[in-house]
């Protein structure tokens, strides 16, 4: 493994219902990585269909493996560049249940996929409506090192990415497509996330506009100190390459032992109350 | 939750960069070459008129004048070409005046004395003079209802709100009145009073029965899920006028969706058929 890393963050604005233009889009930042030496480059939430496709997902879902993971990853394989994006993952044992999906490719093929927990059904959202929520922690094994993946509305949760830590992830990974408009909560808690787990988180946005729906950008890697390493544009289209070096990781879990600390009987509490709310 | 002036203080710039990049991608999505809007000299569109000139060019936008002889005031014709000439966006004047007498003469049951009726006449006839020049140039309508009168239902079905984009209607009366003077637009003309120009000397806040520094907290806090018994203790104000605001705002709703239909079938247009905007 690694001790060191170059990420490429992408943050991108996809064409809506057009998998072809945005697996180019992805294929063409790809090699833009490799050129620029990222063994790593992560794509937004739902990067490879756009975010406000509404009933059109049906139409856009693919399984895994699938046409487009096949595309991906003949693109991993040229390149040699691991590549993390966003896709509606159909079933393969039904013809409509589909997942809001992160997956994990590097180029020897598909490393694994994540299928988001927390679906937002408020507000603009409607995610509920088209999407079954995911039921496993995604913590991958990487020649980069533990790999953990979350999307967007769950890092409102802190115990999707205590999840992926306590599963060993060191880089966790949270693709997005959040509005412009509540980009002031993902900065405080893509920071929250990274300190509370002294782990690296990289977050990457979607940018642009669907159906007067503002995406934010600000996609960021934040240090295990929760310290900003890097960070992408607001609103536009923007690539951005920064490193993680994981001897940062000792010093912060020495100097914020959380996970020496953490408490497990309050989770049987927290169920508890949560029940009864 | 607080209701006070401060609630409305939007960042100014960001917000016309938010609005600016939302026309121009809107345009460049739908393949039009321009926009088509209605130029009254009040605020809203004026407001409109200077966002989308400064999204798109002034050269890819024109604006109406659409004057008929009732409500002809010079001050707003003079106000309207101010705004188009500081913008540099090309106008067009057209006398909706015949048209207009076309419609009192050839409709059977026409009375001049039902004035409402009357007035939705010419916002609809606006609304018809705008589409011509859209397809004639192959542009889109752009929009200037704010979202004061969007959600006191005060406009004309399908008359002045008909458009295929809205870019101010996310901002209230007075966050508009904000925007125009931060965009350069003068102060005299962002605070004047607005009017439908439905008849003469017709006055929105008149009508409306409130001052929009009020009606806007009010609506605010309505859009924040206030109760109205909170809205009024925060504003001073009498519960009384904050729940008919409420009822005004709730029982418009069948202006600013399209019309129902008895669900018969699998997927129902304007229920459950999701699709995505064409373009944008």
């Amino acid at each position: 493994m690694k001790g060191k890393i170059k990420l490429a963050l992408a943050q991108i604005s996809s064409k809506r219902e057009n998998k072809k233009a945005n697996l180019q889009k992805i294929e063409e930042c790809t090699v833009k990585a490799k050129e620029q030496a990222a063994d790593l480059v992560i794509f937004p939430e739902l990067s490879l269909t756009g975010y406000v496709v509404k009933d059109q997902i049906y139409e856009l879902a693919e399984t895994i493996p699938g046409p487009s993971t096949k595309k991906i990853e003949a693109i991993a394989k040229k390149t040699g560049v691991h590549i993390i994006f966003g896709m509606p993952e159909l079933s393969g044992k039904t013809k409509a249940t589909i997942f809001n999906t992160a997956v994990l490719v590097g180029p020897k093929g598909v490393i694994g996929k994540y299928r988001k927990r927390y679906l937002p059904t408020h507000s603009v959202f409607e995610e509920k409506r088209y999407f079954r929520p995911g039921d496993q922690t995604a913590a991958f094994t990487t020649p980069l090192g533990n790999i953990g993946l979350c999307i967007c509305y769950d890092l409102f949760f802190p115990e999707v990415c205590r999840l992926t830590r306590l599963k060993g992830a060191q880089l966790i990974v949270a693709i997005s497509a959040s509005p412009a408009i509540r980009k002031s909560f993902f900065e405080v808690l893509t920071a929250a996330r990274a300190l509370e787990n002294t782990a690296f988180l990289a977050y990457v946005n979607l940018a642009g506009v669907e159906e007067g729906l503002q995406f934010g950008g600000g996609s960021r890697l934040v240090s295990p100190t929760g310290d900003v390493l890097a960070k992408a544009k607001y609103d536009e289209e923007d690539f951005v390459t920064c490193e993680v070096d994981y001897s940062d990781m000792r010093p912060a879990e020495t100097f914020i032992p959380t996970l020496r600390d953490l408490r497990p009987e309050l989770f049987d509490e927290l169920k508890e109350q949560l029940e009864n709310l | 939750m607080k209701s006070a002036p401060s609630v409305l203080e939007l960042d100014w710039s960001e917000t016309e960069k938010r609005i600016r990049r939302f026309i121009k991608q809107y345009v460049e999505n739908s393949g039009a070459d321009g926009i088509v809007l209605g130029l009254s000299g009040g605020v809203d569109s004026s407001t409109t008129a200077a966002l989308s000139s400064l999204a798109i060019g002034g050269d890819r936008v024109l604006g109406l004048i659409l004057p008929e002889k009732e409500t002809y005031n010079p001050k707003d014709i003079a106000d309207a070409k101010l705004v188009a000439e500081k913008f540099g966006l090309k106008t067009q004047s057209c006398d909706i005046t015949p048209t207009l007498e076309g419609f009192y003469k050839t409709i059977p049951a026409f009375d001049p004395a039902d004035k409402l009726f009357k007035g939705n006449i010419k916002a609809r006839t606006r609304m018809v003079y705008l589409y011509y020049y859209a397809n004639k140039l192959n542009r889109i309508v752009c929009g200037s209802s704010d979202k004061s009168e969007t959600m006191m239902g005060y406009f004309t079905k399908w008359g002045d709100v008909a458009a295929d984009i809205s870019p101010i209607m996310d901002l209230y009366k007075t966050q508009v009145r904000k925007l125009a003077v931060h965009l350069g637009i003068p102060a005299e003309l962002a605070a004047k009073p607005s009017t439908p120009a439905l008849w003469p000397n017709q006055l929105a806040e008149t009508e409306l029965g409130v001052k929009y520094e009020t009606l806007d907290l009010i609506l605010y806090g309505l859009e924040r899920f206030m109760t109205t018994e909170e809205i009024a203790q925060q504003l001073n104000i009498k519960n009384a006028l904050v729940k008919k605001v409420k009822s005004i705002w709730l029982s418009a709703e069948h202006k600013r969706r399209m019309p129902l239909t008895a669900k018969l079938e699998y997927r129902t247009v304007g229920a459950d058929f999701r699709l995505p905007h064409d373009n944008y």
